[in-house]
């Protein structure tokens, strides 16, 4: 359920909108329940925990599992 | 896996998460995120004119009862189309989550055009699963939301987490009737609630179980009745 923009490599993405870091404060994981890394220049919360990759669009992070890039296991 | 009744909607394939076997046996469809989902993206160009004049007292009383509480960061489960968010006092910031990306577009439509700064954050998530840290804000409130999630004691939990101890939670929503004419008209409606996107047959005791039913104060609100303020302190 990715949308089509999320497909293109990040270089070929517009410059992404920053996260209020007062709502980065309060974010966890929904699966794990653990901290997150922000990625400012992906534009993407990650879970080393859960192995994803949410997405923020229009910096709004959309803190939904089957919304998430499955990171690579390396 | 114990389930309720049949479901009438025929729709009884949705698998209920342990746990819910305490919950007690009511007639209800099952409706999961899908039917959610699926249901308010088609309503979300006319829910405000059709279910927005019904539900406008009930709003304004739960509105009314978070503004007079203590705390400054509020959690709104269900925002929806935002239909409430211009009348919090400025003393309260608001975040608002919703399933729906639809409802939620116009969410953001609504704060940007009116310029609603305490507005801090409106996010696409599982009201039963959220992605707050626990204790995140010191008030929740759900409006109309809690006859519409797949595990109304779930949505309690998962509000219960996020809002510190000492805190408060809302919910306002429309209650079964337990007998006479409405009883029977909810129960007739009750087959429609794929396509309406909540359960008129839902009952107060699928989301308060008898230790939170002692705590919470109850206030039936306008317009007939329909309508139920709930307030349970965390």
């Amino acid at each position: 359920m990715t949308d089509a923009r999320s497909q293109l490599p990040p270089e070929a993405q517009p410059e992404p909108v920053p996260v209020d870091p007062r709502l980065l404060e309060i974010l966890i994981c929904p699966l794990t329940r653990t901290a997150l890394e922000y990625d400012r220049a992906r534009g993407e919360l990650i879970s080393r925990a859960a192995g994803l990759a949410y997405p923020i669009r229009d910096g709004v992070p959309i803190m939904l599992p089957e919304e998430a890039r499955v990171l690579d296991p390396a | 896996m114990s389930h309720a009744t049949p479901s009438p909607a025929g729709h009884a394939g949705a698998s209920l998460p342990a746990g819910h076997a305490s919950a007690p046996r009511l007639p209800r469809a099952a409706l999961d995120a899908d039917d959610v989902r699926a249901a308010y993206r088609f309503q979300a160009g006319f829910y405000d004119s059709a279910f927005g004049a019904v539900s406008r007292a009930a709003r304004r009383r739960a509105i009314a009862a978070v503004d007079r509480l203590p705390g400054e960061r509020v959690l709104e489960v269900g925002v929806g189309t935002g239909l409430a968010l211009p009348h919090y006092c400025a003393g309260k910031r608001i975040t608002g989550i919703d399933l729906s990306t639809e409802m939620l577009a116009r969410a953001r439509a609504r704060v940007r055009r009116m310029g609603l700064s305490n507005v801090d954050a409106l996010l696409e998530m599982d009201a039963e699963q959220t992605s707050f840290a626990d204790g995140a804000f010191d008030i929740a409130v759900a409006m109309f939301v809690a006859s519409v999630v797949p595990n109304p004691r779930r949505l309690l939990a998962e509000m219960r987490r996020v809002v510190k101890p000492g805190g408060h939670i809302l919910f306002i929503n429309h209650f079964a009737a337990e007998r006479g004419p409405r009883w029977w008209a909810e129960r007739a409606l009750a087959p429609a609630s794929r396509a309406l996107g909540w359960h008129p047959d839902f009952m107060l005791a699928a989301l308060l179980g008898a230790e939170d039913s002692a705590a919470a104060t109850r206030h039936t609100v306008p317009p007939f009745g329909l309508f139920t303020l709930i307030h349970l302190p965390n």
